[in-house]
């Protein structure tokens, strides 16, 4: 989270990106750096244990949501 | 309005006993917890006059820092740790163990660098030498991890409030402790000097042993260890030796322990000429998986950029040190001797002990970090430290 606002911050476009388990400590970090109304993506936890496929498929599943951060055409 | 006694057995003479205002002081209580101040636990309520009396016990200013974290953007000075531990249930006169406390966290490290906001839930546990165990009334003996004294409860909780009300590590929100550990309360025992056959902590490591220090560490879990059953030196330290080398424990390549000796224990080993770095270093050796173990549960191989231990068919896997080592077969949890310190606590009553599991791999000289006499001059970071 605070590499994605930082990032942000020295002018590097990026989305950060944490399992849903995250969410409200991923919201302190936001709201630690200044930023409260920082815009992530969150996917379902657990992702250690994924295999290959699995992975291909939360990239597949999130990428939509890291666009529109983004602020690109998907 | 008379204070109720709280003891069983009828009611005792109360003729000393405080005239409060019971319904005031709940008042304070709830408005500290409202706020998220606490531990869950009520706190003492903090007034100027009364925090005062903790800075009048250092010459350092306020306004020093006695942490930072700058991943947070936050700090701890002297004026906040002595907040925390006046609400913590400190008397005044422990504030320059909990400020040398603060200070050993900072060199041992881990502390700084966020590890109390991971998922793996550590804890910050200190160990205090010298004459000031004695002169606020820390407990070196029996039941030394557990409950009853108020200089070991209150100092430990001096650091837990300071985490969550400096640098706002609360749960579910900045501290994302998975389960979390007992000892997050508090965790601050003192080495039972008097009836250890060996030299202190803090002596073992250059102060004088007439020095007051605090030894901070970041640990995972305290496990017990009963071992009644043998007089033999060799036995004893395998068995102490086995429960380190747990696999449950070995989440990096090689892990690091605290052992606390019961003086019963202690005693066994220094019968045998064993002092402080023998057994370190027998349990360096001995403190060992074989590869198939390892193998069987997923941990014979290491991460490639953060040596965690994984399988050996992860794609990310690189061989671990053992593999380039002469005897491959034969892994080693414990990078050295220096991975592994020794101290003697508990009551001398049974053959009873504990592994202190410490969070990261360690070796070298530990943060030993001596308590600044109020009366005296302030120092140096220098002239405080053992390791410099």
């Amino acid at each position: 989270m605070a590499d994605g606002i930082l990032l942000e911050r020295a002018g590097v476009p990026a989305v950060s990106i944490c399992t849903d388990s995250f969410l409200a400590p991923a919201q302190a970090m936001a709201e630690a750096y200044g930023f409260p109304g920082y815009e992530f993506v969150t996917m379902p936890h657990p992702l250690a244990s994924l295999d290959d496929e699995q992975i291909q498929a939360r990239v597949t599943d999130v990428l939509p949501g890291v666009l529109r951060i983004l602020g690109l055409e998907s | 309005m008379e204070i109720t006694a709280v003891t069983s057995g009828g009611t005792p003479p109360q003729d000393d006993a405080p005239l409060a205002d019971p319904a005031e002081i709940r008042r304070a209580m709830e408005y500290y917890a409202d706020r998220g101040w606490t531990d869950g636990l009520p706190v003492v309520p903090v007034t100027e006059s009364y925090l005062a009396e903790f800075l009048a016990l250092t010459r350092r200013d306020p306004d020093d820092v006695v942490m930072a974290m700058p991943h947070l953007n936050r700090r701890c000075t002297v004026r906040l740790a002595a907040i925390n531990a006046a609400l913590a249930g400190c008397r005044p006169e422990y504030f320059p163990v909990v400020l040398a406390a603060w200070e050993s966290l900072v060199a041992e490290g881990y502390a700084p660098r966020a590890i109390w906001q991971s998922t793996t839930g550590t804890a910050p546990f200190l160990v205090v030498n010298g004459p000031v165990r004695e002169r606020i009334g820390l407990n070196s003996q029996g039941n030394v991890f557990g409950s009853g004294f108020r200089a070991n409860a209150t100092i430990g909780r001096a650091i837990r409030l300071g985490a969550i009300n400096a640098f706002g590590l609360r749960p579910h929100q900045l501290d994302q402790a998975t389960q979390g550990t007992p000892a997050k309360y508090t965790a601050c025992i003192a080495e039972n000097e008097e009836q250890s056959p060996w030299p202190p902590l803090h002596a073992q490591f250059g102060l004088d042993p007439s020095d007051s220090a605090v030894t901070a560490m970041v640990i995972r879990s305290c496990l017990h260890i009963e071992a009644r059953h043998t007089v033999v030196p060799e036995q004893l330290a395998l068995d102490i030796a086995g429960t380190v080398s747990r696999t449950g424990a070995l989440i990096h390549e090689t892990i690091s322990a605290l052992v606390v000796l019961s003086p019963e224990h202690a005693r066994l080993f220094a019968r045998a000429g064993w002092g402080k770095p023998d057994l370190s270093q027998f349990i360096y050796e001995h403190a060992v998986r074989s590869r198939a173990e390892l193998a069987a549960v997923g941990k014979d191989a290491i991460a490639r950029q953060t040596r965690w231990r994984l399988p050996a068919g992860h794609p990310d896997s690189v061989p671990d040190q053992a593999q380039a080592d002469g005897d491959p077969d034969t892994v080693r949890v414990l990078n050295s001797a220096g991975a592994v310190l020794v101290v003697v606590a508990g009551a001398d009553n049974a053959g009873v002990s504990a592994v202190v599991e410490t969070f990261g791999p360690r070796g070298g000289p530990p943060p030993v970090v001596r308590v600044a006499d109020p009366a005296g001059p302030a120092g140096t970071r220098q002239e405080r430290t053992a390791r410099g």
